[in-house]
């Protein structure tokens, strides 16, 4: 077993905690799914200006924003109100997200409250340190222009304080329902695609990974995504059986969000996590990796990970995730280092405590520090920027030097993952040796998933 | 010293240019009277990939060769590899026309032609063809044709082709520095001139030259060369497994390959480590050995079967008497020889330049097999050129033994 971790980059915090916010009617009623769904190790918080809808959320924490503002009424539809709101009620919500680590703000855009208060929630969040990943609906067409432009100034608002925004289009989330469906099913259908989504990335964040997803690959995945103009793929599938590899697949790529995997073809970077009980082989991840390839073009960056979750039993779970749509731009996700506090820094991409136990696949080629995944170069010019970040002593007050070990970082995993046809290193730019389908380029032990020792 | 018997070997390998300037004698031996080299940067996999780096590391290396031989460099035999080069065997066959019965050295053209009345791929050339046998009404054993009485004659030829693009840039990349290129030699057979001898080749030997980019081979059986090729993997991909694998840059993976690394697994320490050590000597990362073996055993093991696949497509293997000669930088990995004869079940020795005198420290030195090879390569091919056929008849006059 190669087991290449050597340092951590600080110490190892013993929980990764998750809060999710549901943020008005919208964000709370895909709260209120996320609560009959259950996301493992994550506490749920109901934020609402309008108590009477509060009072029938299912969440067991409960925060009414703007009492006096709007007296137990919504906002109206009106983003100043929602603003106001949060603003009398910003005390009660830092107490409420202060300790975590991490913070989901599902919120609908177009109304008031969500509009409103997501940037301020958004930034408390981040007071704390906190990692916060927005999901966020846009309203449909016929809800009209002014919903529209509302919800798209709240977009940019929510971009500045976020690390990740998941941008949701209810236009295209009601396509899973059919034409004449009650607007009820179309808004049913699109907050169980948010459950999902939010699922799906909360396990991301605190599973223990074979090859783990740091954040900013999810971050990159993303990129684009959260313009108004582009889409967030999305699909999740569980199997079992004999043909699980296939069918967890096929299940992911049939989500709605997902276009058939059509649209993959234009993604420029894709994540992908599988995971499974502790029968699942290596062979099987192979497998579904292999066909996976065949949905996406050949520029198209995989970053992916794995990881053994015994809860699954017999089931193996795949997840896309990615966006595509207008060409990346700067502030599309902005880069995480910059007003990220310096002490997450280390954490963002950092492994959960690493159980020995729990890596008992046949591959652990362990990917879980940002720097040390780099490519050699790029650690060295990692270290060169931030000296003292291996030894986790490191003052990382210095935003800059940080700024440039991640960047290099994420360039190198840019470069390479774990799976082909990415760990090429020195090889990168030249024309593969491809001998019975393996890309003899990629180290042999890697691709032989030779247990080393 | 008559200028006409110094000849200049030019390989522009992956990690190193070299050239070395040699004197050949009359009695077919070769002394080397200097080496130049060069660091090579803009070649991957054998090939020049950056055209303009491969030329300044040629001109380095050649005015290196120029200082160290004393010697002017007016011109130079190219050494050519790359994964897009490949061979295969074919017979071809004249009638003689009904007026003449004596076979004359225009047959051995038309015979060679008409071997070479096979297509290969469009953007390919014919680089060599390599004379195996000679058939003379049927009959075999026949060294020398020439003058014999007969009806029909045919031979079997070993015939490389390659990519024709990626040899002329080879060319004209050494031709932008300014010598000239007097023929261009495939990188195994050059080698193996001088790491066989002909007894060797006449038992049947297997040559393989493991160097940065690629890795050679040739195989002579009864005297003649049944198979050659380059496998586009070297000492470059266990360079960058170690680099992936460790986690260290290519530089540092490339020192601890060098200095440390082995294909012997299961005989360190539990808990073995090498020490990196940093620019400044101070020590660094420590660095289990067992998996730095293992990472190079991986890799040279895979590099060795799949070698060992190509050449089970024929039956040759059974037929070498001589064993396996393993050279270039790779060969001198530790425990190489036992891997190379696990998997290839020959005897197996590492070896060098043989058969030369001179610069002891550079014919001992695996890396030069190939530059030096090109020496005895030209001298091998010497008296057809002094005839005065030069290299555009030379491949038409099949050289037997050669
Ligand atoms: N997915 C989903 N979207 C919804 C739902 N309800 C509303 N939306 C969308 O969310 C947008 C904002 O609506 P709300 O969340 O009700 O508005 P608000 O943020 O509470 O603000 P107020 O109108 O002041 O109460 C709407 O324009 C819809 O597009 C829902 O149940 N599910
Ligand atoms: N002592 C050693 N142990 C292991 N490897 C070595 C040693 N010395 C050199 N090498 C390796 O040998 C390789 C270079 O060999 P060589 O000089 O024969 O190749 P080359 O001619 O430059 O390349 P090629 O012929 O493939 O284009 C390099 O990868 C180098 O790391
Ligand atoms: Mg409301
Ligand atoms: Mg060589």
């Amino acid at each position: 077993m190669i087991d290449l971790q050597r340092h951590q980059l600080s110490a190892i915090t013993p929980e990764f905690r998750i809060k999710v916010v549901g943020l008005g009617g919208a964000g709370c009623n895909a709260l209120d799914r996320l609560v009959l769904d259950g996301v493992p190790g994550a506490e749920l918080v109901a934020m609402n200006a309008d108590a009477q809808a509060l009072a029938g959320s299912v969440a067991t924490q409960k925060i009414q924003l703007g009492r006096t503002t709007t007296r137990g009424l919504g906002a109206g539809g009106d983003p100043e109100i929602g603003y106001s709101a949060a603003e009398e009620s910003l005390d009660e919500v830092r107490s409420t997200l202060s300790g975590a680590q991490m913070v989901f703000l599902c919120v609908g855009l177009g109304g008031g409250t969500g509009s409103g208060g997501a940037r301020l929630i958004g930034s408390v969040a981040r007071e704390h340190g906190a990692l916060v990943v927005a999901f966020a609906t846009m309203p449909f067409t016929f809800e009209g222009r002014r919903r529209m432009a509302q919800a798209e100034e709240a977009l940019a608002a929510l971009q500045s304080v976020s690390d990740v925004v998941i941008c949701f289009d209810n236009d295209r989330m009601g396509d899973a329902v059919s034409p004449r469906a009650a607007i009820q099913e179309a808004f049913a259908a699109a907050d169980h695609t948010i459950s999902q989504s939010v699922r799906a990335i909360a396990s991301l964040a605190t599973q223990k990974g074979i090859i783990q997803i740091g954040f900013d690959e999810l971050a990159m995945a993303l990129r684009g995504a959260s313009r108004g103009g582009s889409r967030c793929l999305f699909g999740s599938g569980e199997a079992d059986g004999d043909n699980r590899a296939h069918e967890a697949l096929e299940r992911a790529l049939k989500c709605p969000l997902m276009d058939k995997g059509k649209m993959l073809g234009d993604a420029q970077s894709v994540l992908v996590n599988v995971s499974g009980g502790t029968t699942m082989t290596l062979n099987e991840v192979q497998i579904l990796m292999d066909e996976f390839n065949r949905h996406i073009s050949d520029t198209t960056q995989i970053l992916f990970g794995t990881s053994v979750d015994p809860k699954l039993g017999q089931k193996m779970s795949v997840t896309i995730i990615s966006a595509i749509g207008v060409a990346p731009s700067a502030e599309a996700v902005r880069p995480i280092a910059h007003a990220q506090p310096a002490a997450m820094i280390p954490r963002a991409a950092e492994p959960e405590a690493e159980d020995p136990k729990e890596r008992t696949a046949d591959i652990s080629y362990a990917t879980t520090d940002p720097i040390s995944l780099a490519s050699p170069e790029a650690v060295a010019a990692a270290l060169a920027a931030n000296p003292l970040a291996d030894d986790g002593t490191s003052n990382l007050s210095n935003v800059a030097r940080i700024a440039a070990a991640k960047k290099a970082a994420r360039e190198a995993k840019q470069e390479q993952m774990q799976f082909e046809p990415i760990t090429r290193g020195r090889f990168e730019k030249s024309e593969p040796t491809i001998v019975d389908g393996q890309d003899l380029d990629v180290p042999t032990f890697l691709r032989r998933n030779l247990k080393i020792r | 010293m008559g200028k006409e018997n110094i000849v200049i070997g030019l390989e522009v390998g992956t990690s190193k240019v070299c050239a070395v300037v040699g004197e050949t004698k009359h009695d077919g031996t070769i002394r080397i009277l200097g080496v130049g080299q060069a660091p090579s940067r803009g070649v991957r996999k054998g090939e020049i990939v950056d055209f303009e780096t491969a030329s300044k590391c040629v001109r380095e290396a050649l005015v290196d060769a120029e200082e160290k031989s004393d010697v002017m460099i007016g011109s130079v035999f190219l050494a050519i590899t790359g994964g897009h080069m490949d061979a295969f065997n074919n017979r071809g066959a004249v009638n003689l026309p009904e007026d003449r019965d004596e076979i004359c050295e225009e047959d051995f053209e038309d015979v060679q032609t008409s071997a070479r009345e096979v297509s290969i791929p469009k953007d390919n050339m014919f680089v060599h063809s390599i004379l195996q046998h000679y058939y003379v009404d049927g009959q075999d054993g026949v060294l020398n044709p020439i003058g014999m009485l007969g009806r029909r004659l045919e031979a079997d030829f070993h015939i490389i082709h390659g990519v024709s693009n990626r040899i002329r840039n080879s060319v004209r990349c050494v031709k932008e520095v300014g010598p000239e290129v007097l023929d261009v030699v495939f990188s195994p057979l050059a080698t193996a001139q001088v790491v066989l001898d002909q007894n060797q080749k006449a038992l049947g030997a297997l040559v393989v030259d493991m160097g940065g980019g690629t890795t050679d081979y040739v195989v002579y059986v009864d005297g003649a060369v049944k198979q050659s090729g380059s496998l586009p993997l070297g000492g470059d991909h266990i360079t960058n497994d170690i680099s992936l694998g460790l986690r260290i840059p290519m530089a540092k993976a490339e020192k601890i390959k060098v200095e440390e690394g082995s294909v012997v697994l299961g005989n360190c320490l539990p808990g073995e480590t090498v020490t990196l050590k940093d620019e400044t000597g101070f020590a660094g990362k420590e660095i289990e050995r067992e998996m730095l073996h293992n990472i190079i055993h991986c890799r040279v093991r895979e590099t060795f079967e799949l070698l060992k696949r190509r050449l089970d497509t024929d039956n040759y293997l059974h037929f070498l008497g001589a064993g396996m000669m393993l050279t270039g930088g790779c060969s001198q990995l530790k425990g190489i020889q036992h891997l190379a004869e696990d998997v290839f079940g020959l005897p197996v020795r590492v070896t060098h330049a043989q058969t030369v005198s001179g610069l002891t420290s550079a014919f001992e030195n695996p890396q030069f097999s190939t530059a030096i090879g090109l020496i005895k390569y030209a001298e091998a091919t010497q008296p057809i050129r002094q005839r005065g056929f030069f290299s555009r008849l030379r491949q038409r006059i099949p050289f037997l033994g050669f």
